[in-house]
């Protein structure tokens, strides 16, 4: 109950009118870039960041969670309408969502998806609510050589995960960490990987890495292979609200959405994929109107949607107890942390109650302000749509421009932007994952601390990595996690094998 | 040109119209030794211990760049078996599509005119320069007009972000030689 008390006093911060309005111009925000292609949530709040210098830290994360929330909200919308999916998340609801819109269902679609969104996102919110200060209190027995132990299983979940390579995620991931390692190092003072520039020393900065991959590099590749005629809007007309039915038909995937989003979520590189793809995937197998999936069953829209928001609701719930991001958003969601000279971990929930529970509060607001502002107001949004590619492209470079010569007027940034950015695009054409560099380049500084500090522990033995139980199984699980994958492949290779063998054998 | 990052458009055409991407990039494993090799080099100047944290500046660093090394030889043995490589997904784009080389360098451009002219310039009339650009690269042919809206657009940009403190240098540091 003492998680409700402190959420009360969170809902009281958050309710504040200032506050409210943040919570509105993260939403209204958030929806317009996940309505939009090329711009996410990692990205729009990588370009907030330099506002962290003017308003304060509640008010600011407040506003992010509001982009975060609203950019879900936007990319369903988009996915329906247009069967463009901004992100990997809402793949799955364009699947039935836009073969719904296509036959004139197209407000049943979005009203399911936003229904459902808000669902989820309460149930999850309130998850959140009891199941993080459970894990920070965990968390406190958690000693370096653990620590590190939990990144190193993090690093592994996110390589072997994300992308479809297991050797191009590693090396995403280790790029990051290279990254990461420019600059002043913490314990000796010593400068390293400088390359002589005296801007370098205090390191690359995660706005330049993330604006560069993300802007510059989708700008320079979508450019290249342009596509001129873009998508049909469905219309809207004709297209009645739910009914009864079909309220009836959303609830239980809105439930089982959040029951498999929220857990999957929470867990290292769990991410908004695969809990998407099994609500979908159960959703199908469940339905008593098998036919209909594939031509627009709207258990497929609720379900997938609501298990998106929970995902996200669950994401961070390791980011504010453990302070380990795990996808793109959270990595700079912990820079922002930073900023404020703030580290999320199980002492966050102490030293800054307010700020962590006027957070999850928001989380609330900002789902009731998004049902407000998506269901009736749907139409203005896909206006935005309309803006010529040229010149959304062009604003989006100016405002990558923005993000990295604001930081510091750097002519050093501005190379590291061009760099990178190439960088950017190539790691596109060759299908190498984006988001494993960002969590290096964050985590990785983390990483290291956390091993000089139990190998100082341990008196240089490299044993004390593995000497306690925690860690020992943690990084058990990180060698499973690696090599889990390649048995289940061989076992199935092995055993596609037998049977031929054995037909040999009879003939 | 087989193995330029920027695809080829004489590339042998599939079935299913989709260019048969037969290429086999061994630069990019190659370069992925070559950071590492780079983080090898800098680990080495650094001290590996220290008196009392036991482990140097220079572990991490070495750490990182022998596992770039061995990942970057693993890509080259994968490519050298025939891995394949397809495009990221992205939306207005056509994933399978060979690059357009033009628009490709002119998007490039407008990501490298910074460098040139924003300390002489200034950020409205970089903002400008790169929006057209950008703007070419996607097919449009009204330098003019788009000018004027990157223009319009950076000095928007730069007085609006200066009321919250964020300074983007000079708004034509020649003239005011700021």
């Amino acid at each position: 109950m003492e998680a409700l008390a402190s959420l009360m006093n969170g809902f009281g911060i958050a309710l504040h009118p200032i506050n409210l309005v943040w919570a509105f111009i993260g939403s209204v925000l958030g929806t317009a870039i996940g309505v939009l292609p090329g711009i996410g949530p990692a990205l729009t709040i990588a370009l907030l960041l330099p506002v962290t210098t003017q308003i304060a830290p509640t008010a600011a994360f407040i506003m992010f969670a509001g982009v975060l929330y609203g950019a879900m909200y936007g990319g369903s919308t988009t996915s329906i309408l247009l069967n463009t999916p901004g992100e990997a998340g809402s793949m799955m609801t364009a699947l039935e969502g836009n073969r719904m819109a296509r036959s004139g269902r197209g407000a049943a679609a979005l009203a399911t998806a936003a229904v459902g969104s808000f669902v989820a996102g309460t149930i999850a919110t309130l998850a959140l609510t009891f199941a993080a200060p459970a894990i920070a209190e965990i968390a406190f027995i958690f000693g370096p050589a653990d620590y590190f132990a939990l990144m190193v299983l993090a690093f592994t979940c996110i390589a072997v995960v994300m992308g479809s390579s297991r050797v191009r995620g590693f090396i995403s991931l280790f790029l990051g960490l290279a990254l990461g390692v420019i600059g002043i190092d913490g314990t000796t003072g010593q400068a390293r990987l400088t390359f002589g520039s005296m801007q370098l020393l205090d390191g690359i900065e995660l706005t330049v890495v993330l604006v560069s991959l993300f802007a510059v590099g989708e700008t320079i590749y979508v450019a290249s292979r342009y596509r001129r005629a873009p998508g049909q809007i469905n219309p809207l007309a004709g297209g009645a609200w739910m009914k009864w039915e079909d309220w009836r038909r959303s609830f239980w995937p809105w439930i089982r959405g959040t029951l498999i989003g929220f857990p999957i979520g929470a867990l290292p590189a769990g991410g908004s994929e695969v809990p998407t793809f099994l609500s979908y995937a159960i959703e199908r197998r469940l339905t008593r109107r098998p036919e209909e999936f594939g031509r627009g069953a709207i258990e497929g829209v609720a379900g997938p949607e609501a298990a998106n928001n929970a995902a996200a609701a669950g994401m961070l719930v390791p980011l504010l107890t453990l302070g380990l991001p795990t996808t793109a958003t959270m990595a700079v969601l912990l820079a922002a942390f930073q900023n404020y000279g703030l580290q999320p971990g199980p002492f966050l929930f102490v030293s800054n109650a307010d700020l962590v529970w006027a957070l999850i509060a928001s989380l609330y607001i900002g789902n009731v302000m998004l049902l407000i502002l998506n269901l009736p107001l749907v139409g203005l949004w896909v206006r935005l749509l309309l803006i010529p590619r040229p010149y959304l492209y062009g604003g989006i470079l100016v405002f990558a421009m923005i993000g990295v010569w604001g930081l510091s007027t750097s002519w050093v940034d501005l190379l590291c932007m061009l760099i990178i950015g190439l960088a950017g695009y190539v790691m596109r054409v060759y299908d190498f994952p984006i988001a494993p560099v960002l969590i290096g380049l964050v985590l990785g500084p983390m990483a290291e601390k956390q091993l000089r500090q139990a190998l100082a522990i341990g008196q240089g033995d490299p044993l004390t990595l593995v000497s306690s139980p925690l860690s020992a199984s943690l990084l058990g699980i990180a060698v499973l996690a690696l090599l889990l994958p390649v048995l289940i492949a061989r076992l199935k290779r092995t055993a596609e094998a037998q049977p031929a063998r054995d037909e040999e054998a009879a003939a | 040109m087989s193995n330029s990052p920027f695809g080829d458009p004489s590339l042998p055409v599939g079935e299913d119209g989709h260019p048969l991407r037969r290429s086999r990039p061994h630069w990019l494993g190659v370069g992925v030794v070559a950071i590492g090799v780079v983080w090898i080099y800098g680990a080495l100047a650094l001290p590996q211990t220290a008196q009392y944290a036991r482990v140097g500046p220079g572990l991490f660093v070495l750490l990182i760049g022998a596992a770039l090394v061995l990942l970057g030889v693993l890509l080259v043995v994968q490519i050298a078996r025939g891995e394949q490589f397809s495009a990221q997904e992205a939306e207005d784009a056509m994933a399978d599509a060979p690059a357009d080389m033009p628009a490709l360098l002119t998007a490039v451009a407008a990501a490298a005119v910074p460098l040139l002219t924003m300390r002489h310039l200034g950020f409205p009339l970089t903002a400008a320069l790169s929006f057209a650009l950008v703007a070419r690269a996607f097919g449009s042919h009204r330098l003019l007009v788009d000018l004027l809206i990157g223009f319009g657009l950076g000095t928007l940009a730069y007085l609006g972000f200066a009321q919250l403190g964020v300074t983007l240098g000079g708004f034509l540091p020649l003239l005011t030689g700021r």
